[in-house]
């Protein structure tokens, strides 16, 4: 680049690959604008997404429907039905006379839980025995059966030890407690889902989308044609390739803005830390996405296969392996590591790193240098796979 | 850069060879084209024509022999040729969701052109292929033969030396073909030299001079009357006849016909004129059907074609 200045009236080659370059993106951002498709996958499914996400996909416990089966009738076992109800959390939709009728509830969706009370229940507590209470869960969905169980378990826990105080303390109550756990939940302290899950959001979509959109544009091309005619004039490779990111890193950097002022503004998402370390997080990330999407594109060639693998190669690690919605920690071995090797787990915990925790640089310098060498490679083997003319 | 041709040549190819895996595409192929020169380059599909066209334009690189484009070795300095050529693919190439003056904006950028210098020269082509009114019309939407011209238009925005056209009109219909040609035969008034692949006949008899390549190999080479006085010698007469069965029986018998192939309603038949006499081949074929029409008929490059194929093949 050193003979940038114009000789002989002619552009040095430092402006020449300028204007290849700038070339290259004005086409590229034409037939963005251009095709409905890629305007919608940019711009309108993250918003989709977020609808889904923000207000349809929810860990939130509210209004669990409740059957309570209660063999006792007496103020106890009454207590312990009001202490359940109490919170929220499970509304008793139906008193069944006995367990049976929990099966029927459940096969019909009235209930998803349910809590049977032994009779006798006040007598045997009276007397200082220990009574079992059952509690019945409809299974068929894991992840809220797990929820449900700890929320139902620790509120019968609660009212036994509240019992338990009664008895040991006088009936005076309100006496101090043994023992007692006061539990504050730090950085989400109302366990919303919004918040857990709007970052992962971010790093979700902006990752099928980076990889998605690069991936069919240069099979677009070589499909049509097109990169033929491209390597018959003097544009090099990396103009090519460089000319192409440039458009696609500015979509991603406007759906990042999107997704972010749409989880602040409706979902109440904080962002305690800087902007400046989101941005260069996203912008690392960003470069990852398209190069993975570009060397899809460079090694498969044909639109439709280069579909298939780039949403193959981003939809699953970007939902599955990258902390968004379980948790890498809980994984088996194996898993980690194939999460170790794709950028979203790093850029979900940057994400919430930042937004939540106020976390810089010093913190989250590990998953930035995974993300700085993602980006380095995935660019440089695109660039090398990408071969002129072909053969 | 910079470096001259010497002498006339614009192209000079020696024992050029391009193989894929175990199968020689193109193999020992030589010729040359000189300055302002139209060469033809013809032959059947998998002949090796594109092949050859895409190692002159830098494209590929050849396996063996070496070749020269505006005096630049093509192995060693692929893109100094990408500069002074203009090349125009067999798919349409341009972008079908652009318009012209878009797509003749990005592909004067890709040239390293821009600015006054680039809107000037835009204009300029869009007149000379007469698309003014489509200047703003999405490519796509345009008809086959316009689209050529609207390609043709970006091949020539970096004023180049030598215009590759990799059957340039291939499912264009013959009026359009025609202007077509006709504004490449004004470039190359102006000095251009043009390297065409085509498998339609006609097309390369406007062709100074014809190649045809058979299965890799350059089969035969030279002026369209030369390869048809090499080739096909004698005189062409068309014979139109009523019984074709019992004219198919005599006339590959009679001394002094060299070929008689079916044809329309009839045949067209070559004759030695030294042994046979176009009043001796009336008579015959008046002997077995007294309706027959005889007229003389020019010969063509497709009577070339056929003889240099069927003979590379026996």
């Amino acid at each position: 680049m050193d003979t940038d200045r114009a000789r002989d009236g002619r552009p040095g080659r430092g402006m020449r690959f300028l204007r290849r370059t700038m070339a290259m993106a004005g086409k590229e951002s034409l037939h963005v604008m251009r095709d409905p498709r890629t305007l919608y996958l940019a711009l309108g499914m993250p918003v989709v997404l977020l609808v889904i996400f923000g207000f349809g996909v929810s860990f939130d416990m509210n209004d669990v429907p409740l059957a309570v089966v209660d063999q006792d009738q007496t103020p106890a076992s009454r207590s312990l039905v009001a202490s359940l109800g109490g919170g929220g959390e499970f509304e008793v939709v139906a008193r069944p006379g006995d367990a049976r009728g929990v099966d029927r509830l459940f096969r019909t969706r009235e209930a998803s839980a349910a809590v049977v009370i032994p009779a006798g229940m006040q007598a045997a507590w009276d007397r200082g025995e220990r009574v079992p209470v059952q509690v019945l869960l409809d299974g068929s969905d894991g992840t809220s059966a797990s929820n449900v169980l700890g929320t139902a378990v620790g509120a019968i826990q609660a009212e036994s030890s509240r019992r338990l105080a009664e008895r040991t303390l006088g009936q005076g109550g309100g006496g101090a407690r043994p023992l007692s756990a006061r539990v504050r939940l730090l950085f989400n302290p109302a366990l919303r889902s919004a918040v857990f899950f709007v970052p992962g959001l971010i790093a979700y979509i902006l990752y099928i989308v980076g990889v998605l959109l690069t991936a069919l544009t240069v099979a677009r091309e070589n499909e049509r044609g097109n990169l033929e005619q491209l390597f018959a004039t003097p544009v090099g490779r990396v103009e090519v390739l460089l000319g192409k990111l440039l458009p696609y890193l500015a979509i991603g950097v406007v759906q990042a803005l999107l997704v972010l002022a749409f989880g602040m503004v409706v979902f109440d998402v904080p962002l305690r830390g800087s902007v400046a370390v989101l941005g260069l997080g996203t912008m690392l990330f960003l470069f990852g996405a398209l190069g993975q999407g570009l060397f899809i594109s460079a090694i498969t060639g044909s639109q439709q296969v280069a579909t298939q693998a780039g949403a193959l190669s981003s939809l699953l690690p970007g939902i599955l392996l990258s902390g968004f919605v379980i948790p890498v920690e809980t994984m088996p071995r194996v898993l980690q590591w194939i999460a170790s090797l794709f950028p979203a787990r790093y850029f979900v915990t940057i994400l919430r790193g930042v937004m939540l925790k106020g976390n810089g640089l010093d913190v989250l310098w590990r998953e930035f240098v995974a993300l700085g060498i993602f980006s380095v490679v995935a660019m440089t083997v695109a660039t090398m796979k990408f071969k002129r003319g072909g053969s | 850069m910079g470096e001259e041709a010497t002498g006339g040549e614009a192209i000079v190819v020696e024992g050029l060879g391009r193989r894929f895996g175990s199968f020689d595409a193109v193999r020992e192929v030589s010729f040359a084209v000189g300055r302002g020169e139209i060469f033809g380059y013809l032959g059947a599909n998998g002949a090796g024509k594109s092949t050859t066209i895409r190692i002159l334009c830098g494209l590929l690189a050849p396996t063996s022999g070496r070749a020269r484009v505006a005096g630049i070795d093509v192995r060693s300095d692929p893109e100094g040729v990408k500069r002074r050529i203009g090349y125009m693919s067999q798919k349409f190439s341009l972008y079908p969701d652009l318009t012209v003056e878009e797509n003749l904006d990005f592909f004067g950028g890709a040239y390293g052109l821009s600015g006054k210098a680039l809107a000037r020269r835009i204009d300029e082509l869009i007149a000379e292929v007469g698309l003014g009114a489509q200047r703003r019309v999405q490519t796509r939407s345009l008809p086959g033969g316009w689209q050529q011209r609207a390609a043709l238009a970006g091949a020539l925005l970096h004023d180049p030396e030598i215009l590759f056209l990799d059957e340039p009109t291939a499912g264009v219909d013959p009026a359009s073909r025609r202007e077509f040609l006709a504004l490449v035969r004004r470039r190359v008034r102006r000095g251009v030299t043009v390297f065409l692949t085509t498998h339609y006949m006609d097309e390369a008899e406007y062709c100074g001079r014809v190649g045809l390549m058979v299965d890799g190999r350059l089969a035969t080479l030279g002026t369209p009357a030369e390869l048809k006085a090499r080739h096909v010698p004698g005189a062409f007469f068309a014979v139109r006849a009523g019984r074709r069965a019992e004219l198919l029986a005599l006339l590959p018998g009679l001394d002094g016909v060299l070929a008689a192939n079916p044809h329309g309603a009839g045949f067209r038949v070559r004759l030695d004129p030294a042994r046979l006499s176009a009043e001796g081949l009336a008579a015959r074929c008046r002997e077995v059907d007294a309706g027959v029409e005889i007229e003389p008929a020019g010969s063509t490059l497709d009577d070339v074609f056929l003889q240099v194929v069927a003979g590379g093949r026996a």
